[in-house]
């Protein structure tokens, strides 16, 4: 039976803070209970569940996650609020075969369509982060607000279930 | 998490180790290394990411930032030691041809 599950987080949107919803959100990938694939443990190839500063991304779905997130983490902390700082909100849902994840902020909002694809043979230094984001996830939309809502989904491989829809951006 | 880098200086080769996250936050902590590295116009550099637990959009350009300057005198930068997180980074942005992955 699939339980969901839901962990709220809020916090200042500032990058000091990026840490702890990255270990945050790391820790929420690992209670979506298919996200192990067939042939790796809980452990992982390293055999030890991270303790202390060292954070475990070994595991893939994990990984991806963590990318999404940690970009739009930085656009909303960077960007959303000009003058002192706001808050950003997450709000992670957690299903059996998937987790879905609410990043919400009550800044400045932006337009996606004024962000170009990359050229990425170009070696770009910037303008990654949705690219990233698009990539990794299964489902990624926004809609300004306020609040301004990012929302993004990613199915667990084992799930057989992991399909990639057109994202609205 | 916090970035930890190292240097290493042997054979002509510098070799510069990073441990920890290379993000928005702590990717400006290598710019003192970079510019010393491309003051010097040192041609061959190793980017080490054995240590590397997580990189982020930010951290891509730093390394990127370095290979196009050091390309502009003739020096190379090459990355070693990227798993996990980093190294599926690099494989998305096709990067990791560039950099010899």
């Amino acid at each position: 039976m699939d339980e969901r599950r839901v962990i709220r987080l809020t916090l200042p949107a500032e990058l000091r803070y990026r840490d702890v919803a990255v270990r945050t959100v790391a820790a929420a990938c690992r209670l979506v209970s298919k996200s192990r694939t067939a042939h790796g443990s809980v452990a992982g190839p390293r055999g030890q569940l991270a303790e202390g500063e060292e954070l475990d991304l070994s595991d893939r779905f994990c990984a991806d996650v963590v990318s999404a997130v940690s970009e739009i983490f930085n656009n909303v902390a960077l960007h959303s609020y000009a003058e002192g700082s706001g808050e950003i909100s997450f709000e992670l849902d957690i299903a059996g075969d998937h987790l879905t994840i609410s990043i919400t902020d009550t800044g400045s909002a932006f337009d996606p369509s004024d962000i170009p694809v990359p050229e990425l043979e170009a070696l770009p230094e910037g303008g990654m982060g949705i690219h990233i984001a698009r990539a990794c996830m299964d489902e990624l939309d926004y809609t300004p607000g306020p609040p301004n809502t990012w929302r993004m989904t990613k199915y667990a491989p084992s799930a057989g279930r992991s399909r990639r829809l057109s994202s609205q951006i | 998490m916090p970035l930890t880098h190292t240097t290493e200086d042997a054979d002509g080769v510098v070799t510069l180790k990073l441990v920890g996250s290379l993000d928005a936050m702590t990717a400006p902590e290598l710019a003192p290394t970079i510019d010393s590295f491309v003051g010097e116009k040192r041609t061959k550099i190793v980017v080490d990411l054995a240590g590397l637990d997580l990189i982020d959009s930010s951290g891509v350009a730093a390394i990127v930032g370095l290979y196009k300057r050091a390309r502009s005198y003739g020096g190379r930068v090459t990355v070693t030691g990227a798993r996990d997180q980093p190294l599926a980074i690099f494989k998305l942005l096709r990067m990791d041809r560039v950099f010899a992955i």
